[in-house]
């Protein structure tokens, strides 16, 4: 006899039972007046267990997110708990292909700096309220999908930093095992869903895997999967032996540099790269094509990600820079 | 020498040259300035009029005009290379194929050749710019980008005779194998075809993808060709390299997608494809797979979409139709 779960209703999809059922979500409402919905994918086992929440395409154009959510989900049969996933989050955005919602007119269009959201705010701010509430309600774990610039991208990070949950988000990036991560301190990324979840005893994970738009690979897509199978495993959600990715490098913060000029771009440094202060990070030329500035690295650390050019305004990310790396013990 | 004057940059003798030319005024009244490089010879020899980001997102174009350029030295030049590394400026700032400033249909700036002095913005620029083709250019290397960074193709201006003779000779000397002679009735308003009209031998290059889709060693790789193309027309000195067979085409095929959604493609470029094969799959928001995308013609990849969002009228695959090796 089927046992009679909990009901879990998230939009339109609506869990009673273990499986997979789908759904929308409704976050906003477009200017015909037709609802702005967002697809929610519920997968269940059959033993009730952690509740992991996953989101990707927080920004519109970080689709590698999506594809590896989707990846996952396609063949997930869960031998306890349940994934909650929602592989696009800003619909709007995705669709125009850009980071924030076209239809967002004012400042804060960033929605992973709107959580946890307002229903009587702004557009991304409305939007924000209810993807968390849900998130709130539900999730004993999380993971937020993200991508940088590059197709090499490969880093993450967990939160909170310390204390009992710390160790419980940890552990989830040990078992996803990018060797590049951040234990997240709690007065950085305000506004972020990863922050907010964490200071309210939900312990999470920001994958950043891959580039913007079309500049990720099905290798990634496939390798990002096979990790959250692994962080699954690890949360006995999925049978089998946990893979060790191995020791990860953690960091005490990292360092956003904007670019203080513009022009035409070329990198120096690859994702991943361990630079010292003053070093090359990328050139920039004219448009006759000759070289103006080399751009150097105002800090010491590991490369996590790296403007890809080949043109930028003043104001664009340059270099993001993990700092102070140490081997974990 | 004759003085060689456009916009600000003014040749007078061997050397380089660089300077801007106007092609537009913004609505602040600002002017479109666009760069110019002159790079000519001791000796004399041919013009070479070379220009990239006619669509301004298509980059790799416009570093393989610079990477070209900075190797090029007037004492062993014959001849004078004028290269526009980017044409269609308020697009390349904006990063987007047409110039934000277009409220017209007519933005794509390959189809407005050789423009109008009192058309829309972009008839203007087109006009702009082919006035001074006309008047120096002897040949003309048009550069672009397709879609994703594995895109290398070619094609010149085949009008019957010595300019249809003449294009096919650079396209030898650049060599990428998958090159097609453009029937004259095609790309009407490209400056390929326009200039070819006017008994300018023309070529354009495909080489790279959108925006950042693309590598150093393709603007490496694509530099080098235009020298042999340049040691060819015996600008430069030095044997011409062969870079063997090609496959000349009859045609190409452009194939719009009509249904949109989340896209893997499955094909690259330069690979052969029967007609019917499964070229990409499309996904809904859910990921549950939402259909294949087939090849509706035979012929070798030229170009394909790169996923992973698109919508219906976008390029699907662009095909090039009865390949024959030669």
């Amino acid at each position: 006899m089927k046992k009679s779960m909990k009901k879990i209703e998230i939009g339109t999809a609506v869990s009673t039972a273990p499986g997979r059922v789908d759904g929308m979500l409704q976050v906003g409402c477009l200017p015909d007046g037709s609802p702005m919905e967002i697809p929610v994918i519920i997968v269940r086992g059959a033993e009730d267990g952690p509740v992991v929440w996953m989101h990707g395409c927080v920004h519109g154009n970080e689709y590698c997110g999506a594809f590896s959510i989707h990846s996952l989900v396609r063949e997930l049969e869960l031998q306890r708990g349940m994934v909650v996933a929602l592989p696009v989050l800003n619909i709007t955005g995705f669709q125009r292909q850009q980071r924030m919602s076209p239809f967002d007119g004012y400042n804060g269009g960033d929605l992973n700096r709107c959580f946890p959201g307002k229903p009587g705010g702004t557009l991304t701010e409305q939007m924000a309220f209810h993807i968390y509430q849900p998130l709130r309600q539900y999730a004993t774990h999380f993971i937020d999908v993200h991508t940088a610039f590059t197709a090499d991208t490969r880093w993450a990070l967990y939160a909170p930093p310390s204390g009992d949950k710390a160790k419980v988000a940890n552990g989830m990036a040990r078992a996803f095992g990018f060797e590049n991560t951040l234990p997240t301190p709690l007065d950085t990324l305000g506004g972020s869903a990863l922050i907010e979840a964490a200071k309210e005893g939900i312990p999470g994970l920001i994958i950043e895997a891959g580039g913007i738009g079309s500049a990720f690979s099905p290798e990634t897509v496939a390798d990002c999967a096979e990790r959250f199978r692994n962080v699954l495993r690890h949360l006995d959600m999925l049978p089998g032996e946990t893979t060790e990715h191995g020791g990860l490098t953690l960091f005490s913060n990292f360092a956003w540099v904007n670019a203080t000029r513009g022009g035409l771009f070329r990198p120096a440094v690859t994702c991943g790269s361990r630079i010292a202060k003053g070093d090359l990070v990328g050139r920039y030329y004219d448009v006759f094509g000759d070289l103006v500035e080399e751009a150097k690295s105002p800090f010491s650390g590991v490369v996590l990600a790296i403007g890809g050019g080949p043109v930028m305004p003043n104001g664009e990310i340059l270099v993001h820079v993990g700092l102070d790396p140490q081997p974990a013990r | 020498m004759d003085t060689i004057e456009i916009g600000t940059a003014v040749s007078k003798g061997p050397g380089v040259a660089k300077g801007r030319l106007k092609i537009g005024e913004l609505p602040d009244g600002q002017p479109i300035l666009i760069p110019v490089v002159v790079v000519r010879g001791a000796s004399e020899g041919p013009t070479l009029w070379m220009h990239g980001c006619v669509h301004g997102n298509e980059y790799c174009g416009t570093f393989v005009l610079h990477e070209l350029i900075r190797s090029l030295s007037p004492q062993t030049l014959k001849g004078t290379v004028i290269a526009l590394p980017i044409l269609n400026m308020t697009a390349f700032q904006k990063n987007q194929r047409m110039s934000p400033f277009e409220g017209y249909n007519g933005g794509d700036l390959n189809r407005c050749f050789p423009g109008s002095a009192t058309g829309t913005l972009t008839q203007q620029m087109a006009h702009a710019i082919y006035d001074q083709l006309r008047k120096h250019a002897d040949y003309l290397i048009d550069m672009h980008t397709a879609l994703t960074d594995d895109v290398r193709w070619a094609l010149f201006a085949n009008i019957p005779g010595e300019i249809g003779r003449k294009g096919e000779g650079i396209a030898r000397a650049f060599g990428y194998r998958s090159t097609l002679p453009a029937p004259p009735d095609i790309l009407a308003g490209s400056s390929m075809m326009t200039a070819a009209k006017d008994g300018i031998p023309s070529f354009i290059i495909e080489a790279g993808g959108k925006g950042p889709a693309f590598s150093d060693e393709t603007v490496r790789d694509t530099a080098e060709r235009l020298r042999n193309v340049m040691r060819h027309l015996s600008m430069l000195d030095g044997k011409v390299t062969d870079y063997g067979k090609q496959w000349h085409f009859s045609n190409f095929a452009w194939v719009h997608s009509t249904q949109g959604g989340m896209f893997q493609r499955q094909v690259r470029c330069g690979d052969r494809v029967e007609k019917g094969a499964v070229i990409g799959n499309y996904f809904d928001l859910h990921g549950h797979p939402a259909g294949d995308a087939h090849a509706p013609h035979p012929g070798i990849v030229l170009a394909i979409h790169p996923g992973p969002v698109m919508s219906t009228g976008e390029t699907l695959i662009h095909i090039g139709l009865d390949p024959q090796e030669v």
